[in-house]
């Protein structure tokens, strides 16, 4: 971290993504690492680590579909511990948004939100399900207006 | 018995499609409490707070707001069964009135197909709607065969409770909702080590979510639990398959059945395993049957 560049351009960008403005109050406590279980779980991930490469605008460490973001558990822990109001599971997501602005959204997450925006859920039916809900004497399940969704979906 | 309480279901995609035990044991279970299930059509996907969320936030608000706008125009509150659509149902509502430039944003993407989003709607998960609009007293009224010493322990999973300043359900570090809940069956809940530790599941990592699955059933070993109970599908899939994977990849047998905690109430209500979809599980729960049956005859016996 020796570089002294910021890169002020990649914050702007990041400030205008919901949740991302948030990053500029980190003060750097680590009060969310200690309290984050990938972090427990991994020597790699760390979010204080992430909010300064964030704040020194990192960009190409950051936003790719291997990046270390990827193995935030989304738990929300640091969310509510951080006395900055930070969110920094909020700013690793609008991370995430960038990785889709910039197409290098991991495989399946991008096949996962895919498959919501065309069948409208994000387990796929299959022709057993309804029979297997008939069994145990649910109702049948209907099909969900995925044209709706699309129209407001459409930029 | 309580006034009558109507609510719209909001049932989300892991339970009715691949886990259709739970909507089973939600729908037993709340006819004896008084509680009105308002089936509404049109509900897609919540949309997840994970991928979908990851890849689009406006996205993600957008087709939130447009599902609260369902329940708004029936004029009824909405409950949950997945921690997942509790995340994003309170969420998009928080933000939503947290930025006004983004409801904005969001209701002109919804006049497109006539909808307006105001932010009137309540939600709540089930438990939540248990403990505030039904309560204790009731509940216990409807236990028929108390579930006398069979030891729960509990996960309450992340997103019921965090961030509080959203959800506003209980202390996200020192919870009682589902102690007091499972107290109420008659069961013992019990605390552990790793109540409160993420089951991983929103972790895209090959072995950090098998080792926290780990930990936690580590730690319920460890105080004897009999079962677990807990409230979220996504939770439930990294628990009951996850311990046959656990076995298979780590070589170390739990063996600790994994319950919804509605199809524990059907179980005190009087509901036969099967009545409540258990023997769907991966992880049978003939010990706990065994166990129940026991206590019962004793009870008889004194």
């Amino acid at each position: 971290m020796s570089d002294k560049q910021l890169d002020f351009e990649f914050r702007e960008r990041l400030n205008r993504i919901v949740g991302g403005d948030h990053h500029n109050y980190c003060y750097q406590c680590g009060a969310c690492v200690a309290v984050c279980p990938a972090a427990r779980f991994s020597d790699e991930f760390n979010p204080r680590d992430i909010l300064l490469m964030t704040l020194l605008g990192r960009e190409q460490e950051l936003i790719s579909a291997d990046s270390i973001i990827w193995k935030c558990t989304n738990c929300y822990s640091c969310y509510e511990r951080c006395p900055q109001d930070v969110r920094p599971v909020e700013v690793i997501i609008a991370l995430k948004n960038m990785c889709t602005q910039q197409g290098v959204l991991p495989d399946n997450v991008d096949k996962f939100s895919e498959a919501i925006i065309q069948t409208g859920r994000s387990v796929v039916i299959t022709s057993t399900i309804n029979r297997r809900r008939q069994a145990l004497g649910l109702p049948e399940l209907k099909d969900v207006p995925v044209e709706e969704l699309k129209i407001i979906l459409d930029e | 018995m309580a006034e009558n309480v109507r609510v719209i279901p909001f049932w989300g995609c892991m339970i009715p499609v691949k886990y259709p035990q739970m909507e089973l044991s939600v729908r037993k279970t709340m006819e004896p409490l008084g509680v009105e299930l308002v089936d509404m059509d049109g509900f897609t996907c919540c949309p997840d707070p994970i991928y979908f969320k990851a890849r689009d936030k406006v996205q993600w608000l957008t087709v939130a707001a447009r599902n609260l706008c369902i329940a708004e125009e029936a004029g009824l509150d909405i409950i949950t069964m997945c921690s997942g659509c509790t995340s994003t149902l309170l969420e998009a509502k928080f933000i939503l009135a947290e930025e006004p430039e983004l409801k904005e944003k969001v209701n002109q993407r919804l006049k497109r197909i006539g909808k307006e989003y105001k932010g009137t709607v309540t939600i709540k998960h089930i438990v939540v709607m248990l403990r505030d609009d039904i309560g204790m007293e009731i509940l216990s009224s409807t236990v028929k065969r108390p579930l006398t010493g069979i030891k729960v322990g509990i996960h309450y999973g992340c997103h019921l409770l965090k961030p509080s300043q959203i959800m506003h359900i209980d202390d996200a570090d020192y919870p009682s909702l589902l102690e007091n809940l499972i107290q109420t069956l008659g069961a013992t809940p019990l605390t552990h080590t790793e109540k409160l530790l993420c089951c991983g599941k929103g972790c895209l990592d090959d072995n950090m979510p098998l080792q926290m699955t780990y930990e936690i059933f580590a730690s319920m070993e460890a105080v004897g639990a009999d079962c677990m109970g807990l409230i979220c599908p996504t939770c439930f899939n990294s628990f009951d398959i996850g311990q046959i994977l656990i076995s298979r990849k780590m070589n170390r047998i739990f063996d600790l059945p994994v319950i919804y905690f509605c199809q524990l109430l059907g179980l005190a209500q009087g509901f036969q395993p099967e009545e409540v979809g258990l023997h769907l599980h991966r992880i049978k729960i003939d010990k706990i049957m065994e166990k129940l049956v026991k206590s019962e005859s004793v009870e008889f016996a004194l």
